[in-house]
């Protein structure tokens, strides 16, 4: 299986980092965007398969987001991060296509096993 | 005068709940300070050149870190849910975890007498309906009482159970009733009354302390 | 358009004002001392009692009188037509007489009643029949009496200087005024005149009849005590004997006489009560028949009628004040009753969105902390992956003190969180701290401190050093300051003055004073600054709940607040606090 490619967008610099390095070295191949706009700029070039989005991320709505994504792309299979107590978002964010939801702080196994299951389903078409 | 007894209720209620915050911020404070230190300890380790020998003890310190960021998101679990349970004075609740919630975020207070809320609940307590965070006042002004008047390495039972029909909650303390804090009363019996007679139950002392039976309505 | 428009906007905006001020307890009637409550009942009851009883009184007044009237016309017609009929009775009789005359005038001749004999053989037949008659003469048309018969000597008198006589020569019958001719008794004469017309002379006949007869008409009407009725001639002099009014020939002095043929008046003289007068002409005589009534009998009806009615009036209002009380305590009651309920309803608003800023605060907090939390969590879990992987922790050294440091700064973003948490459940709490008095009056000060500096407040701050510490609730003795204070700024004008002490009370209590010499609180307006609602500030200006607020925080924590107070010179609050924590 060639190498996952994840895209983290989360606005919390620090968070996102150790994460990204966490999984980079899980042989995962991870880049990062801080906002939504960045995001959308970096999955043209990019092509990622699996976008793991902070639905509370500062200028556009992380459900508008995660639709605009999908709208460009439907294939890109994307897993929400939320806090406790989002579970209104959660809802709207399965309605609007996403995958699957992980609360932070995140449990490292239980991310990695989301992140492959996206992938199988990806590659399945 | 109901007047009087709603304006002291609400000055209670107030209070109860600055307790709660108050006690939470503290178990915050506290496993936020183990992550600090046990950071610290690892760095002063990582600075003094101690490396390959010390893997097991790093994790160790990392293992415990982690633990300490759990319990905390435990305990904000907890008192999401608290603060959820104002929102409306009439819902369905389980009375188990409304119970486990107040001890919990009571646990610091307890503590500082070293004693003991142990929980005795009867498993698969039907939710019931009524005011839940009533109850949890309810239940805090009797194990508030049992705190202050026992003495030190003492314990409190919180005990479920069904009752003829009715849910019976209890708080039992075990061990000695201090003589000079033997006569306080924080909460004067005309609001406890107050309240039992809203939530449609009853309150019966027992000994120093507390039975509240509560009906069961179909949930 | 506007000018035409305000001087009646203004009274009925005063008449709005003054409605607005009857009805509302704490603006200007405080009946006796009550609380406002309680005077309100009073004041509606008074209004309601007069507002009742005035148009009561006028119609029982007007009944009274109206109905006074109805009887004293009734009496007045009564009395009217008695003596119309008296009149005519009186008219009747001296007709009757008249008549007898005129026809012995005609059955016999002038001779035959110049005749002596003739004449009293004549008269005493007809004496018979037609009572009264005293004396009949024939009189020749020179006024010579040629014949008498009668108890008095009088043949050959002579009439002719006679005023009767001289208009009896005119009139064909003739009705005397009494009279105590020759015969020093008081009488009174009937003629009728006989022509002869082949002689071209006359003769008449005369007779006289006695008072007795004519006295009983008058007695006829239906005289009580003090009335008095009797006849006179046209000159007023009494024809018959009268009771208070004088003797026969006397003048009859008080009423004028009337111009129609009948009449009742009214009299009202200066010594005497109102009287009654009727007057009737009696026709073919000089005389008018005269009744003064002085008796008033329809002034006593109206006494019993005025009992009757003073009971039921007194029952009347007994009941309207009655079912006014019972309905004015049901009113006001409901007044009192919702006041306390809108209090009770704002107090528990108050209390819901309290509770809902902890809910929010208590989400809030869950929801920042949730960074750095996962912050730290990724952290440790990064230096855990690099201990699995990595063989050499000497090339991660730097990385590691990094990572360690990244966790620090963390562990400080959630402190700041929690710490907001703290202060907000520090503010719930009863706290039993211990506080500096002082230094909670500075921090209040100075929250306002720009507020007084606009306001050209001058401030005088006199806080005891060393002031014992008190057990109690900083925040809320602070909102106690801050409420009392605000008054106070409110209170004084421009270049005002506030001072501020604290020092103890007694060996229990703390005593803060906060004085300001702004225009005072009159005393019957004090008893009530501390209810709730109560307000002097104009409508939509402050709710009138501060001080009551204030009254009751003091009260929970154990101790109370003062008030001193005079007009233009200015109002002191005395906020006392015990030392050591009271229990609620």
């Amino acid at each position: 299986m060639s190498h996952t490619k994840i895209l983290l967008v989360d606005d919390e610099v620090e968070f996102v980092s150790a994460l990204a390095e966490r999984l980079e070295l899980r042989n995962y191949e991870v880049k990062t965007a801080s906002n939504a706009l960045e995001a959308l700029g970096l999955i043209h070039g990019y092509l990622p398969d699996v976008i793991v989005l902070d639905l509370r991320i500062p200028g556009m709505d992380g459900i508008e987001t995660l639709k605009t994504i999908k709208k460009y792309d439907p294939a890109i299979e994307v897993i929400m991060l939320t806090g406790h107590g989002d579970s209104q978002s959660v809802e709207e964010g399965m309605k609007s296509g996403a995958f699957e939801y992980i609360m932070k702080p995140v449990d490292i196994g239980e991310l990695t096993s989301k992140i492959d299951k996206a992938k199988r389903k990806r590659e399945k078409g | 005068m109901d007047n009087k007894n709603e304006q002291d209720l609400r000055f209670l209620q107030l209070r109860f709940i600055g307790k709660i915050l108050a006690g939470f911020t503290h178990e915050i404070k506290n496993h936020l300070a183990i992550v600090k230190e046990s950071a610290g300890l690892m760095g002063d380790m990582i600075k003094m050149g101690k490396t390959a020998e010390n893997e097991s003890q790093y994790l160790e310190i990392i293992q415990s870190i982690e633990e300490q960021i759990e319990r905390a998101l435990v305990h904000f679990t907890y008192l999401n849910r608290f603060s959820h349970r104002m929102d409306t004075s009439l819902s369905t609740f389980n009375i188990n975890e409304s119970i486990e919630e107040l001890t919990a975020l009571l646990h610091r207070f307890a503590n500082q007498k070293r004693i003991r809320i142990e929980k005795d609940f009867q498993k698969d307590l039907n939710p019931i309906n009524s005011n839940p965070s009533m109850l949890q006042f309810l239940v805090f002004n009797f194990l508030e009482e049992a705190i202050a008047k026992l003495d030190k390495n003492s314990r409190i039972v919180v005990k479920t159970e069904v009752m003829n029909g009715s849910v019976a909650i209890r708080v039992i303390p075990e061990g000695n009733v201090l003589e000079s804090d033997a006569e306080k009363v924080l909460c004067p019996p005309e609001i406890t009354d107050y309240v039992i007679k809203m939530l449609n139950g009853n309150i019966s002392r027992q000994g120093e302390g507390a039975v509240i039976t509560l009906p069961v309505k179909a949930a | 358009m506007s000018a035409n428009i305000e001087p009646k906007d203004s009274i009925k905006q005063k008449v709005i004002g003054l409605l607005h001020n009857l009805f509302h307890p704490h603006d200007y009637f405080h009946v006796l001392g009550a609380d406002r409550y309680t005077s309100l009942k009073i004041r509606i009851i008074l209004l309601d009692a007069i507002l009742s009883l005035v148009p009561l009184i006028i119609v029982i007044t007007i009944s009274y009188f109206w109905f006074q009237k109805i009887l004293k016309d009734d009496f007045s017609h009564q009395l009217r037509w008695e003596i119309e009929n008296t009149k005519q009775s009186i008219e009747f009789f001296l007709d009757e007489r008249l008549s007898g005359l005129r026809f012995l005038s005609s059955a016999y001749t002038y001779e035959q009643l110049s005749d002596q004999k003739t004449l009293a053989g004549i008269f005493s037949k007809f004496k018979r029949e037609v009572g009264g008659l005293v004396d009949i003469g024939v009189i020749d048309s020179n006024g010579i009496q040629r014949s008498y018969v009668g108890p008095y000597p009088l043949e050959g008198k002579s009439y002719a200087n006679q005023d009767w006589f001289n208009e009896i020569i005119v009139r064909s019958s003739y009705v005397s005024d009494v009279f105590m001719g020759y015969r020093k008794i008081p009488h009174f004469a009937i003629a009728v005149k006989r022509d002869i017309p082949e002689k071209g002379t006359f003769w008449i006949l005369r007779a006289t009849i006695d008072m007795e007869t004519l006295k009983k008409y008058p007695s006829r009407i239906n005289l009580r005590k003090n009335d008095d009725a009797f006849i006179v001639n046209r000159e007023g002099i009494l024809q018959t004997p009268s009771r208070f009014q004088g003797n026969i020939l006397e003048k009859f002095q008080q009423c004028t006489l009337p111009q129609e043929e009948i009449a009742v008046t009214e009299v009202r003289e200066p010594a005497d009560r109102q009287s009654m007068c009727g007057y009737a002409y009696i026709n073919n005589s000089p005389w008018i028949l005269v009744a003064v009534i002085k008796s008033t009998p329809y002034g006593k009806i109206p006494k019993i009628f005025r009992n009757e009615l003073f009971i039921l009036s007194v029952i009347s209002i007994f009941i309207g004040i009655a079912v006014t009380v019972v309905m004015t305590q049901t009113v006001v009651n409901r007044i009192h009753k919702s006041d306390q309920e809108r209090e009770e309803a704002i107090a528990k608003t108050e209390h819901a969105s309290k509770l809902a800023s902890v809910g929010r605060l208590a989400a809030g907090v869950a929801h920042e902390i949730n960074n750095p939390l996962a912050i730290i969590n990724e952290k440790a879990g990064l230096m855990k992956d690099i201990l699995e992987t990595s063989d050499d922790l000497q090339k991660n050294k730097e990385k590691f003190l990094v990572l360690i440091n990244g966790i620090f700064e963390s562990v400080n973003r959630c402190r700041t969180i929690t710490h907001r948490l703290l202060g907000f459940s520090r503010r719930m709490d009863i706290s039993h701290d211990t506080i500096d008095v002082n230094d909670a009056i500075k921090e209040v000060v100075e929250f306002l401190e720009k507020e007084m500096l606009y306001r050209n407040i001058r401030l005088e701050m006199n806080l005891q050093p060393g002031l014992p510490k008190v057990e109690t609730d900083k925040g809320q003795l602070q909102q106690v300051f801050l409420n009392i204070i605000n008054n106070a700024i409110d209170a004084v004008e421009e270049g005002g003055l506030i001072a501020i002490s604290s020092g103890v009370r007694d060996e229990k209590m703390v005593r803060v004073s906060i004085r300001d010499d702004g225009s005072g609180i009159p005393r019957e307006k004090l008893k009530y600054i501390f209810e709730p609602f109560y307000t002097t500030k104009e409508k939509g200006k402050g709710t009138g709940l501060g001080l009551s607020i204030s009254f009751g925080i003091m009260q929970r924590l154990g101790g109370t607040i003062l008030v001193e107070s005079e007009i233009s010179k200015g109002t002191t609050f005395f906020v006392e606090i015990p030392m050591k924590a009271g229990a609620v």
